[in-house]
């Protein structure tokens, strides 16, 4: 019941979805590259999930929670991004920020559809600052070479086709 | 007579250059929630302000294990989702809340800080997630925007009691220049 509440508490917090500005596809480029920070946590499937163990692949890692508006809107989007670009090397992952598995497992059965990436818990919520986070939703683009690549602040349509083609560049 | 057109061509040029820095504001009312917005986007730089009643803040807070008494000082503070968002200024927005003003019965001050949320709440026991959940739902205290889209959704306390209205300035800069956009007469409803 709690996740049931938790969404509806961010539906009816959040304007309605007219008065919100619509989810663009832009990324901002880094433009001096530096290695992505660490990033080492566990899985709601209980696997540990280290970033530097994905070099060769362009990692998108997207800090979210249950209770920010901006970050449900864009939750398909990145299960769209998942499914089209997962054969080619490109990695999702959601970073959830100090919820436990049982306000987040129901909420994303609620997600249509539902994330089937790997969703991180950062239970103490260490990894914002060490990735400089300032507001949720933020999201990276890693390259393979593990250097930050691209910047997200606030929601984003991850399923755009420019944003994918963006991503798939990146294995150029 | 002559002279009567090109007086009027330079008042009309004069009311425009007046005009150009103003932005309309709109406010609306959802009619499904009953909330009401008021918005307004200025040099490429959105604003939208829509009040969360004292009841719905008391809903979201308790239900993310904020204690009640901090949880009822937090919800009687006039608090507004509040979204910034750079459309299409001309380069990254820079801004910082202590910045801004709630301008209210010829007072003026910053909108209330996190610190002093923190500080108002060291009475109470916090557990991590609720500290955690409260410090990531309000809006940041600073942040840079790139254009094309960068923007926050977040919560703003003005610290004004209910049935009081105020003027919202907000500034940022951009590439050492100044700007602000003022949303006008917002309403704290009870």
């Amino acid at each position: 019941m709690r996740w049931l509440v938790v969404l509806w508490l961010s539906l009816w917090l959040a304007p309605s979805q007219a008065d919100l500005p619509p989810l663009t596809h832009n990324l901002t480029a880094i433009a001096e590259a530096s290695p992505a920070p660490e990033l080492r946590l566990l899985s709601m499937d209980d696997e540990m999930i280290d970033i530097d163990s994905l070099k060769g692949k362009v990692v998108v890692v997207n800090f979210w929670a249950t209770w920010c508006p901006p970050c449900i809107r864009e939750m398909p989007s990145l299960e769209a991004l998942h499914q089209e670009t997962k054969a080619r090397g490109v990695v999702v992952l959601a970073v959830n920020i100090g919820e436990d598995i049982d306000t987040i497992f129901p909420f994303l059965g609620s997600v249509e559809p539902s994330p089937s990436f790997p969703i991180l818990l950062d239970s103490d919520s260490s990894s914002l600052s060490r990735w400089k986070v300032r507001g949720l939703p933020t999201t990276f683009v890693v390259a393979p070479d593990g250097s930050l690549a691209y910047q997200a602040v606030g929601g984003r349509e991850f399923s755009h086709p420019d944003l994918i083609e963006q991503l798939l560049h990146l294995m150029d | 007579m002559k002279q009567f057109p090109l007086r009027i061509g330079v008042l009309l040029i004069c009311m425009l250059l007046l005009n150009a820095g103003a932005a309309a504001q709109k406010r609306t009312v959802n009619p499904a929630t009953g909330a009401v917005s008021w918005e307004t986007s200025v040099d490429g730089v959105a604003l939208l302000l829509t009040q969360i009643l004292p009841d719905q803040v008391r809903a979201f807070y308790l239900n993310r294990g904020l204690p009640a008494e901090a949880t009822e000082v937090y919800a009687t503070a006039c608090v507004y989702m509040t979204v910034l968002r750079n459309d299409s200024a001309p380069g990254v927005v820079h801004f910082r809340q202590a910045d801004w003003s709630v301008v209210s019965g010829g007072a003026s001050r910053p909108p209330l800080s996190l610190e002093a949320w923190f500080e108002r709440f060291e009475v109470y026991e916090l557990s991590k997630s609720a500290t955690i959940a409260f410090r990531w739902a309000q809006f940041p205290a600073e942040h840079d925007y790139q254009p094309g889209g960068d923007w926050n959704q977040g919560m703003l306390t003005t610290g004004l009691p209910a049935g009081a209205e105020f003027d919202l300035v907000v500034r940022w800069d951009v590439a050492g220049r100044s700007y602000e956009g003022v949303l006008k007469n917002v309403q704290c409803a009870n």
